[in-house]
């Protein structure tokens, strides 16, 4: 019994202890929820066996009907142009911003701090904004583009199929790249400044400093920041219910968005449950990715 | 922070519950009502003169968000917890009255001085109808009609008291109006891919001779011919399809459209902030003389079979129905009864609008009601969609909508 309670006080138990802890916490807020997910998805629920658990079970039922319909592959491919745009386009205009900042002019710090407005604000609110950005008859978008000549009649972004999943990707852009940039800064400041002083002495230029010490050096920051990407821009919702509704015709409906609109437009919650675990996959893969990333950073 | 709602959320119902029970004596019977109704809407203040009676009933309200209503009732009722009343939207009564969840309240109606079938509009009446039986009572009603800007009517030389009656007009003076120089559509009206796509479609499909068990009829064909010629000659937005009525009619207050198609609700904004002279008209007609329609809208009143107290119940809404003379006066809303004539508010434009609004009703009828109707709109919405981008023409639109539609229908 002694044995036991010190143990637990200092050696093996007391680390079963602390890895069981967030274990279980895990398991109770995370893992039963997905559970129950994936649970759903091979079952029939409707709104009035959504509060029991004995629903009819169908197997890959749902699943099957899903791919048997006519708009999952555009989705499905949609959200792929949707995660891939705006990972882009939030980690170059990040890293660009980050790098700049580095140059340290004064008032840098202060600057990039105010960067990070876009990311403290609610996505309902931003995406109510680009929505007036983005309207085709009154919006300034438009008005910039047209008064400097770059286009000649107004682009309808949110009604126009051609263009409205890119009228989300560049609100999600301007919503994402702050914070790209404030971790890409982090890990900037990370590099030690004597291997550029060193490089320099043996005559590298500054592109050669960037491709053979900068990019390196950021490698496991890079990784980590794209897989959080990924798991961000998978989150995305609010920009979607606030500027095309996933509209018109689905043209810029993505998988998070078409899970809602399932579950709770339409009542068909195992559908939107089942597209839940498609996701999860991927989540999953990008979730590996992070860790591995991250799992050679030094902790000192 | 979700746990500091919920707490605050406690802390006020606690405080509630303390004070109904304070000023409730102790034999009095206790009921719950739901309802999204804000202080200024009837609801609450029904409630609240119910409660001041005291007549040994005490109704305990609760607001519920629009987009919440059906899931959190649905909740409610699934774990056991479902309130009395609940007002809920027309197209989704059936879905509640098909799996039993509500109470068959036509024993009642048939013994109630108060509440007679007879005096209410058809529309609503069917809409709260599952199985030849009552399962509600009509709370309010709405439709759509077409409003018009009599200054743009002139300066384009045409009549500003004769609006376009059928399809083809609505067209020709669309094209009129339309003036892309002064930032001015000839038609503001909402093709969004939700529920008020729906809702504006499917009386020209009615019109047009088609339902929604015949969405792929000729004469809704046609309805979505017209609004593709709309759209693809630019006599409205095409910010159209992702725009809903509410802000649509916001570009025909402001005056860069001449006309909208919308319903009631817009009056109050409308005569406060449109600065021109304007007037509303029928839905135009395919030909002269082809049968009218329109889309019926608002909330009825339910009460849960669950209900400890149905007898209570359906007094509470007695008393509701009793006051729908005041309805329009008080709160701007339209009572679905056909007895009762509202008086005049005063200011011409809005009362020449409402005589306008309540020979619509006549013609109003309720989506459904079927119990999947949210599957059965989607599909519908899908056909506007694909049709107005381009992206199918109306005819296949519309017959893959019939076919999802069958499926539905089994």
């Amino acid at each position: 019994m002694r044995r036991i309670l010190s143990s637990v006080r200092d050696g093996r138990g007391f680390d079963i202890v602390l890895v069981a802890f967030p274990l279980g916490f895990l398991f109770l807020m995370a893992g039963l929820p997905l559970i129950y997910n994936v649970v759903m998805s091979f079952q029939e629920v409707d709104m009035f066996s959504l509060g029991t658990f004995s629903r009819p079970w169908v197997g890959f039922k749902n699943y099957v009907d899903l791919f048997a319909q006519p708009e999952t592959l555009p989705i499905l491919y949609n959200t792929a142009i949707f995660v891939v745009g705006s990972i882009a386009g939030q980690f170059l205009i990040g890293f660009g911003l980050a790098l700049f900042f580095w140059v340290n002019f004064p008032g840098a710090s202060w600057l990039r701090g105010l960067f990070l407005v876009s990311w403290v604000m609610p996505g309902l609110v931003v995406g109510a904004i680009w929505n007036w950005i983005l309207s085709g008859d009154f919006g300034v978008l438009n008005f910039i583009l047209k008064d400097s000549g770059i286009i000649s009649g107004n682009i309808f972004w949110r009604s126009d199929p051609h263009y409205s999943l890119y009228a989300v990707i560049i609100a999600n852009i301007w919503l994402g790249t702050s914070f790209n940039m404030i971790l890409l800064s982090v890990g900037l400041s990370g590099i030690p400044g004597d291997l550029y002083e060193a490089a320099e002495l043996d005559g590298a230029t500054a592109w050669q400093r960037f491709w053979t010490i900068t990019l390196p050096m950021m490698r496991s920051t890079i990784g980590a920041i794209i897989a959080l990407g990924l798991i961000f821009t998978l989150q995305q919702f609010d920009l979607f219910a606030a500027i095309t509704s996933g509209g018109p015709n689905n043209s810029s409906n993505v998988t998070q968005y078409w899970a809602w609109d399932l579950s709770f437009r339409q009542y068909d919650f195992a559908k939107g449950a089942t597209i839940s675990v498609i996701m999860i996959v991927f989540v999953m893969f990008a979730s590996v990715v992070y860790v591995r990333s991250t799992r050679h950073e030094v902790r000192g | 922070m979700a746990i500091r709602k919920f707490a605050v959320l406690g802390a006020l119902a606690l405080a509630g519950v303390s004070l109904f029970g304070l000023s409730a004596k102790a034999e009095d019977v206790k009921l719950t009502l739901w309802s999204l109704d804000k202080d200024i809407q009837p609801a609450p203040n029904l409630v609240k003169e119910f409660n001041d009676q005291h007549n040994g009933i005490t109704i305990e309200y609760r607001l519920i968000q629009f987009d919440d209503v059906v899931t959190e009732a649905m909740r409610a009722y699934a774990t056991g917890q479902a309130p009395d009343i609940i007002a809920v939207d027309n197209p989704e009564h059936a879905l509640f009255s098909s799996r039993g969840a509500f109470l068959d309240l036509t024993d009642m109606i048939k013994n109630s001085k108060v509440i007679k079938p007879e005096n209410y509009f058809p529309g609503p009446l069917k809409s709260v109808e599952w199985d030849g039986k009552y399962f509600g009572v009509p709370k309010a009603t709405n439709t759509i009609a077409l409003y018009y800007n009599k200054d743009m009517f002139k300066a384009k030389g045409l009549d500003p008291n004769k609006p376009p009656q059928t399809w083809d007009e609505l067209v020709e003076d669309a094209r009129k109006l339309t003036d892309p120089a002064k930032n001015v559509y000839g038609l503001a009206f909402s093709a969004k891919a939700n529920e008020e796509g729906t809702f504006q479609f499917l009386p020209w499909a009615q019109m047009g001779g088609g339902s929604y068990e015949h969405i792929n009829a000729d004469g809704a064909v046609k309805a979505l011919e017209v609004w593709k010629t709309i759209i693809d000659e630019k006599l409205a937005s095409p910010d159209t399809l992702t725009r809903g009525q509410w802000d649509s009619t916001g570009t025909f207050n402001s005056g860069n459209a001449a006309m909208a198609i919308s319903g009631p609700w817009e009056l109050d904004r409308m005569t406060k902030e449109a600065k021109f002279d304007w007037g509303v008209t029928l839905l135009p007609v395919p030909k002269e003389g082809a049968e009218r329609s329109s889309a019926m809208g608002d909330f009825n009143w339910a009460v849960f079979s669950t209900s400890k107290h149905p007898a209570e119940a359906f007094k509470a809404l007695e008393y509701f129905a009793s006051q729908d003379d005041k309805m329009f006066k008080n709160f701007g809303q339209l009572p679905a009864r056909s007895d009762i004539s509202i008086p005049e508010t005063g200011q011409p434009l809005k009362d020449a609008a409402l005589k306008v609004f309540l020979e619509q009703l006549k013609y109003a009828k309720p989506r459904g009601p079927h119990p999947q109707w949210p599957k059965i709109s989607k599909a519908i919405q899908d056909a506007i969609q694909a049709a107005l981008t381009g992206q199918m023409s109306p005819k296949d639109a519309l017959d893959q909508a019939a076919d999802k539609i069958k499926a539905v229908l089994g």
